[in-house]
């Protein structure tokens, strides 16, 4: 525990925690940056899954910058909101789920990004196979899942 | 007015949020699923307009507000639940008032988007060249969004 009470009092920590200002600035980072990760990834697996037929699956791709900036803004604004508190945090089973399934959805994305756009034949209109509608659903179910226990840290043990 | 919150506060909606554990958690998470699809959404149309992903047809991308409409109503009803709740507290919060100035400048902006889709006489939709004033109605629809969650954020501080 050591390291995590060390975190926890760092100045970084000690200003978003006792700041007027710091807490809910992060807080609101964190909540554009879901609404631009979500969106974007989100149109992305809905595609895959089949909606929206008219846009281009390859031309998809073009969303993610998208996603890797709210990705990106969240990751930033997520690890100081954890300094804040970090050992609340670190003990919290509702915060470890959310981070397990982000990873998941790390994982899931890279799978799908390598299965749909990489190797992707020139010209030739992309039909999504089975396996990667499995990921596109998985995808929308971990990123969702990430919101909700997101949350409910602040009401679950 | 706030004999009116007072009364939304005692009522039986407000009295079962309140004496349930799980009511309350899950209502806020629905907000913020809802919130993913409106502002998700609403974002991506906005940049699209501006320019973002060309090679994306606007027309479709422009189809995506269903999609956004499902996001509003979803918060619409969770956002009156959560209000209804806390009434007395909520009515004579300044950020709370502040969030519905903006939706109602975000709903009139997104209203003048919508006439210059269906009413214009050139169809730059399929054209792919929105006009400025169109673009200038996606920036400011951006704009008022961003400041819709961060007001609805800071309700809980002020």
């Amino acid at each position: 525990m050591g390291f995590l009470e060390s975190l926890q009092d760092t100045w970084v920590a000690h200003l978003v925690a006792e700041s007027l200002w710091g807490y809910p600035t992060l807080e609101t980072i964190h909540t554009v940056g879901m609404a631009l990760l979500i969106g974007s990834l989100g149109l992305i697996n809905i595609r895959i899954l089949g909606f929206k037929p008219e846009l281009p699956i390859l031309e998809t791709r073009k969303l993610l910058p998208l996603a890797w900036l709210g990705f990106t803004l969240n990751a930033i604004s997520g690890t100081l909101l954890f300094t804040s508190d970090a050992t609340m945090f670190y003990e919290s089973y509702t915060f470890r789920l959310k981070i397990f399934l982000i990873i998941l959805g790390g994982i899931n994305a890279g799978l799908l990004g390598s299965k749909v756009y990489q190797n992707a034949p020139v010209g030739v209109p992309v039909t999504p196979t089975t396996g990667a509608k499995w990921l596109a659903g998985t995808s929308l179910v971990f990123w969702f899942g990430a919101i909700i226990c997101g949350r409910l840290i602040a009401y679950t043990p | 007015m706030l004999e009116l919150f007072r009364w939304l506060q005692h009522t039986f909606i407000a009295d079962a949020i309140r004496d349930s554990r799980w009511m309350y958690p899950a209502i806020e998470t629905g907000h913020y699923i809802g919130l993913s699809l409106l502002v998700g959404g609403i974002m991506l149309i906005d940049l699209r307009v501006l320019g973002f992903a060309r090679t994306l047809p606007l027309r479709s991308m422009i189809g995506l507000l269903p999609f956004v409409w499902v996001g509003f109503i979803i918060n619409v009803l969770t956002g009156s639940l959560l209000f209804i709740y806390g009434a007395s507290n909520f009515g004579v919060n300044h950020a709370f008032w502040l969030k519905m100035t903006f939706m109602v400048l975000a709903g009139l902006n997104a209203f003048a988007f919508d006439l210059s889709v269906t009413r214009s006489k050139v169809d730059w939709v399929a054209a792919d060249r929105p006009p400025t004033y169109v673009k200038t109605f996606a920036t400011l629809s951006f704009a008022l969004w961003i400041c819709v969650v961060t007001t609805g954020r800071w309700m809980a501080y002020l």
